[in-house]
């Protein structure tokens, strides 16, 4: 079971999973519930400590997980690990990126997040299908 | 199960209006009346042109087994995702920038979905499955306050759903 960091996310996918079953008041609770789990404070907040634990998970965790989940066949796992592979690579060059240009990169630029499988793109329009994993533009949100 | 109209997807005014044996399709909110829908009836989502209906299940199937060692794995890796959310967060909150903000806070979602992927493959894929009720159930137990209010709520409801 999760210690209590991961309660929150754990939360809030029940919550979209209720969602999705239209019981809105059990996808209220959840997400109530998630929100009452803020979990440990983080190390250092700088985005050089952020970029490495993002380079770990790229190194280190996918590739172990990638071969975790093909040796039990676990279809499910497989998937997240693709998209989270993905994703996660994404990110680490989106913060390199920023780390080159600073501020300029995102000037006049709109920040989009896939809500399907967090996909980060940058740019005026959200991409018609997200290039991860597949889902329509409208699946994207924008960055306040 | 009931049906359930995509709003986005429907055209409006026509064939499911017609063929619904007790006038559910008909309201003025866009949506179907799920207490006069007739359960499992289906006529309208077979009708609807645009596709735009389907029935909402009810009851769902407990997922597969799981790999122990695998699904604490993809926990590790939530909890990880967590941390980076927090992290991103914590970034944004003390960016002298808003760029630098507006990054922060792009990463900090992105993260917070990994995260939940991460839970729905390490077993917590819905309310209405073992995994969620042991996990309530613990919570119940060991927490208190509201937290253990909303755990036992929900305890109540997952369970009857089954
Ligand atoms: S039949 Fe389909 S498209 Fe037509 S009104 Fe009903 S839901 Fe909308
Ligand atoms: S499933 Fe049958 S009863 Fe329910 S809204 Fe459609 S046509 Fe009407």
């Amino acid at each position: 079971m999760p210690d209590t960091t991961g309660l929150s996310a754990v939360f809030s996918n029940l919550s979209k999973a209720a969602d999705k079953q239209q019981l809105f008041d059990t996808a209220e609770r959840f997400s109530k519930l998630s929100t009452l789990f803020p979990g440990a404070g983080p190390g250092e907040p700088t985005i050089e400590s952020l970029r490495a634990e993002v380079a770990r998970d790229v190194e280190r965790d996918y590739p172990a997980l990638q071969a975790a989940g093909t040796e039990a066949s676990d279809r499910g796992v497989l998937r997240a690990v693709k998209w989270g592979e993905k994703v996660t690579t994404a990110q680490r060059a989106l913060i390199d990126r920023y780390t080159a240009k600073g501020d300029q990169l995102l000037d006049e630029k709109k920040l989009f997040v896939c809500e399907a499988c967090g996909f980060i793109f940058l740019g005026d329009e959200p991409p018609e299908i997200c290039p991860v994993c597949k889902a329509p533009s409208a699946r994207f949100s924008t960055v306040k | 199960m009931y049906a359930s109209r995509n709003i986005r997807l429907c055209n409006k005014d026509c064939v499911c209006l017609f063929v619904c044996p007790t006038g559910a399709t008909d309201t003025e909110t866009g949506q179907i009346d799920r207490l006069t829908c007739v359960d499992g009836c289906r006529i309208c989502v077979d009708a609807c042109p645009s596709h735009a209906i389907h029935l909402v299940v009810e009851h769902y199937p407990e997922p597969g087994p799981k790999s122990p060692s695998l699904t604490e794995a993809m926990i590790a890796l939530c909890e990880r995702k967590s941390e980076q959310e927090r992290t991103a967060i914590a970034i944004a909150d003390v960016a002298s920038t808003a760029g630098a903000a507006r990054l922060a806070r792009a990463l900090a979602r992105s993260a917070r979905i990994l995260a939940e992927d991460c839970a729905r493959e390490a077993g917590y894929m819905i309310p209405q499955c073992d995994a969620t009720r042991e996990l309530l159930g613990r919570i119940a137990t060991d927490q208190d306050g509201e937290i253990r209010a909303f755990a036992e709520q929900l305890r109540g409801v997952t369970a009857l759903k089954r």
